[in-house]
């Protein structure tokens, strides 16, 4: 009974802090309608900063601590004021999520260069000797957390309700543009709310340091049990959110203490789709019911470029004779194997872009699908003698079931759902490759896997690989440009830009976003299953998370919805760090700052921009010549 | 008298305190085009989101060619042959005007996604057939010359005609449009009317809910006035412009507490 106590009292405390994270989420959502994935980064750089200026600087904790927080909501004010509020009335709410991916990513990466990729530790702010009352030990680092969050849940409470900046608030919640015709500052305010919530993630990460193991990248685990929490209470609803995140930290402790952390995780997420099935707004559903006859978002779309008729075809032969010819200029091994990277991540690329670019779906956890088609495909091969075809095969199969599975649960909502569905799929995957030591090797990976052969023939080097790979992506790419180049990929983007118009029309569609993310997990998971061939090796952080993010920086800096655009983004994003080898370090942060960037100001990525260029020069010239090109 | 197209009966609608559709009961015979007028408020909009279940009905049914609509999701209802415009033009932003007409078309293809991969020689003929189709239907409202160009690039009044040409891409039996003139200029009001007859000539019903009173009386061959949610009269449009109460309805408001 003790151990019980013991334990659910040990969830309370974790579940307060899933509770303040998933209140800075309610916050920025009321006002803003986004999921802001950046909100975790602000909890870890509360507690990183609170550790320097404790240990570096000399500060005592409880100064450090307060300065920490105010630094933190600073930063939160300068990212909301520069990046994220002047990006909302412009970018439809499918880019701002990922914009907020590339913030977490922007975050990490300083994480990363400032503080490097060892853990740290918080000092505990009143001492380590735990006090004890009715037989139930209890740290003195968990009042200062339960009364944090007390403080916040009440300081909110009481800003929201009882205070005209609390009232403004909620009129920019319920009716923005209302709001400013009663004169009310709304960027302002959705400011106020942003860099408040920064401030709130901030004092969480930072009483919840001492009892956590602090690294740059913990923050995407804070933003997606927040997450967890918010959409268990109900997004949006503030109740919600300390209700579901106390639920969730219970829940979460009760099945580590009995179980394994490993069912731990398993359960969070099983909790998170079992949610979104049986009561899609949560537990205390805060959501107003919205006409469906008028469209919800008023935003703008870039147009999905295409370079059509002979124009297309030609530079497409001339991309391929290049491919096929760039291998004679002997480059190093290194770049060749870049070169390898490349292609195979372009095959992921190509599925992400048929499920993000043209379906409008953001999926976050394509390198979840990667490492399920990589483990099935090596494993079968190494231990069961399969064929690696025929291991590719049966990746893909599964990772289909699993996409569907997703799908499944998430079609019927509109928006965000799919994103953190896919993203706590992919750190679910993440936590079976690491914990699974005896199937999956563990952290250490999983070696002696075979090259990828067909029959006879093998591909057991760089050269080999790079031509087999070409080739598959021709196929690929001729594939999907059929499908999209008709009523398939039409229906596709309608769905994209307005699914109640494209239902109108008859579309179905939960199925055209059903189709698009197997297709999508598909691909994934037999570029997963190559990169396994092709290193002989897997580990859980060739195909985490990260891998996730830095897909989604090089689909969206290429193009979305272009299809070879993205080709251009892997092939900067893995060959710039190799020939110029100190970038190497600051890659998180390129990744994060690039992604960032190119949503912001480059909405049809590169290939977009040279692809309108060029439209604009022929348009002038047909006009001229009085020559329209057809399809 | 020829068989109904859509048969409303008994129709309600309550948001929040406001019956914003009131036991509204009308025909739509096939073949016909149907005019639904009313001042604003009066609970058209509703109808048809009623019609196409984009609201469920407190209580009533619609019945399209004798078959019950309730409960049926709009796909479906697409599926049988009722298209419906939206007040607002909601062309799909990213795409060509070309292209916006042909995902009107969705319904029409029979090759399916794979076939659409593998470039098979029957979805290939069958793409060729829809893009003249489109190119018809664009050249009748005048939009032939933009169909390359983006089509939220165009003005309003051409996206609410190509709105109208995406609907007629998806061979409705019956279309309801909502408000197709709002926003349209002389010329393109005419472009409209013309498209309209030419509809009514290829045997397909169309129900309309519109403020343009001379286009209504130049086009309708049936008036449905609603008021302040419910059924006010119907008629021919020479019956209904020399109808006291629908002229009261129209005219004598800042007497009543009709304007909801």
């Amino acid at each position: 009974m003790d151990q019980f106590i013991q334990i659910v009292i040990g969830g309370l405390l974790q579940g307060s802090v899933f509770a303040i994270v998933a209140l800075g989420y309610s916050l920025v959502y009321r006002v803003t309608g986004i999921i802001n994935l950046s909100q975790g980064a602000f909890c870890i750089l509360g507690a990183l900063l609170t550790y320097s200026l404790d240990q570096t600087f000399g500060w005592p904790v409880a100064l450090a601590a307060v300065g920490a927080a105010a630094m933190t909501a600073l930063v939160g004010l300068a990212i909301g004021a520069a990046v994220f509020v002047p990006a909302l009335s412009r970018l439809p709410i499918s880019s701002m999520l990922i914009l907020s991916a590339g913030l977490l990513t922007l975050m990490e990466g300083l994480a990363l260069v400032v503080w490097g990729s060892q853990p740290y530790a918080l000092p505990s702010f009143s001492g380590e000797a735990p006090i004890e009352f009715f037989g139930v030990r209890m740290t003195t680092q968990g009042f200062w957390i339960a009364g944090t969050a007390a403080l916040i849940i009440f300081g909110l409470w009481y800003l929201l309700m009882k205070s005209a900046a609390g009232k403004a608030l909620r009129a920019c919640a319920e009716n923005p543009l209302a709001a400013r015709l009663m004169g009310i500052d709304v960027p302002r305010v959705t400011l106020a709310s942003f860099a408040l919530a920064a401030f709130i993630g901030g004092l969480g990460g930072i009483v919840v340091g001492p009892i956590t193991s602090l690294q740059f990248d913990t923050g995407r685990f804070f933003t997606i049990f927040g997450f967890i929490a918010v959409a268990i209470g109900g997004l949006g609803s503030f109740l919600g959110a300390v209700v579901g995140g106390l639920l969730l930290g219970v829940v979460l402790q009760l099945a580590a203490g009995y179980v394994s952390s490993l069912f731990a995780n398993s359960l969070a997420f099983g909790l998170l789709l079992v949610v979104l099935l049986w009561r899609p707004n949560g537990l205390f559903a805060s959501g107003l019911a919205r006409r469906t006859d008028v469209r919800e978002e008023q935003r703008i779309y870039p147009p999905i470029v295409r370079l059509q008729g002979r124009g297309a075809l030609i530079l497409g032969v001339v991309a391929v004779l290049a491919a096929i010819a760039l291998p004679a200029l002997e480059p190093s091994a290194s770049v060749m194997s870049s070169l390898v990277i490349t292609c195979i991540l372009f095959v992921a690329l190509l599925g992400l872009d048929i499920v993000m670019g043209y379906a409008g779906q953001v999926s976050l956890g394509q390198a979840g699908f990667m490492a399920i088609g990589g483990y099935a495909a090596a494993l079968l091969a190494t231990n069961y003698g399969w064929s690696p075809l025929a291991g590719c095969a049966a990746g893909m199969l599964l990772s289909v079931a699993c996409a569907a599975l997703l799908s499944l649960f998430t079609m019927r909502l509109r928006g965000n759902y799919l994103a953190l569905a896919t993203l706590a799929f992919g750190l679910l995957v993440d936590s079976f490759a690491v914990g699974l030591t005896e199937v999956t090797g563990g952290p250490s990976g999983l070696t002696g896997i075979p090259s990828f052969a067909l029959g006879p023939l093998v591909f057991d080097t760089s050269i080999k690989m790079y031509y087999l790979l070409i080739a598959l992506i021709v196929v690929l790419v001729l594939l999907l440009l059929g499908g999209v180049r008709s009523a398939f990929g039409r229906a596709l983007q309608a769905v994209r830009t307005d699914q109640t118009a494209a239902g109108a029309l008859g579309i179905n569609v939960a199925r055209y976003k059903l189709i698009a993310l197997c297709i999508s997990a598909a691909l994934a998971s037999l570029a997963g299953s190559l990169y396994a061939f092709y290193f002989h090796f897997l580990s859980p952080d060739m195909v985490g998370t990260p891998r996730s993010l830095e897909l989604l920086a090089m689909l969206v800096l290429g193009g979305e919805g272009t299809l070879l655009g993205p080709l251009l983004g892997a092939a900067l994003l893995t060959l710039l760090p190799t020939i110029i080898q100190p970038l190497a370090a600051y890659k998180t942060l390129a990744t994060g700052a690039l992604l960032v960037l190119a949503v912001r100001y480059l909405p049809g990525g590169i290939f977009g921009a040279a692809a309108e260029r060029l439209r604009r020069l022929f348009a002038a010239r047909g006009t001229s010549s009085s020559k329209a090109e057809g399809r | 008298m020829s068989a109904a197209a859509l048969e409303v009966v008994d129709l309600c609608k309550t948001f929040g305190g406001l019956r914003a559709v009131d036991s509204v009961s009308f025909n739509v015979p096939s073949g016909s085009l149907t005019a639904l007028i009313g001042p604003n408020g009066a609970g058209k909009t509703t109808v048809f989101n009623l019609i196409t279940n984009f609201f469920r009905p407190d209580t009533g049914e619609v019945r399209y060619f004798g078959a019950s609509l309730t409960g049926l999701e709009p796909g479906r209802i697409a599926a049988l042959g009722l298209v419906r415009t939206f007040q607002s033009a909601r062309i799909f932003p990213g795409m060509t005007t070309l292209e916006n007409a042909l995902v009107g078309a969705h319904l029409q293809v029979r090759a399916g996604p794979l076939r659409q991969m593998f470039w098979s020689g029957q979805s290939r003929r069958e793409e060729r057939a829809l893009i003249r189709r489109a190119e018809a239907l664009l050249e009748l409202v005048g939009l032939s010359a933009e169909r390359q160009v983006p089509a939220t690039e165009l003005p309003m009044g051409a996206q609410k005609l190509l709105e109208v040409v995406r609907a007629l891409m998806a061979r409705p039996r019956l279309l309801l449009l909502d408000e197709p003139a709002a926003g349209l200029n002389d010329s393109e009001t005419a472009e409209l009317a013309a498209l309209l007859r030419a509809v009514r000539a290829n045997n397909i019903t169309v129900a309309v809910v519109e403020h343009n009173m001379s286009l209504v009386m130049g086009v309708a061959d049936q008036v449905v006035v609603l008021d302040a949610g419910k059924l006010l009269a119907s008629g021919t449009p020479a019956q209904m412009q020399s109808d006291a109460r629908v002229i009261e309805a129209y005219i004598g408001q800042d007497e009543g507490a009709a304007d909801a």
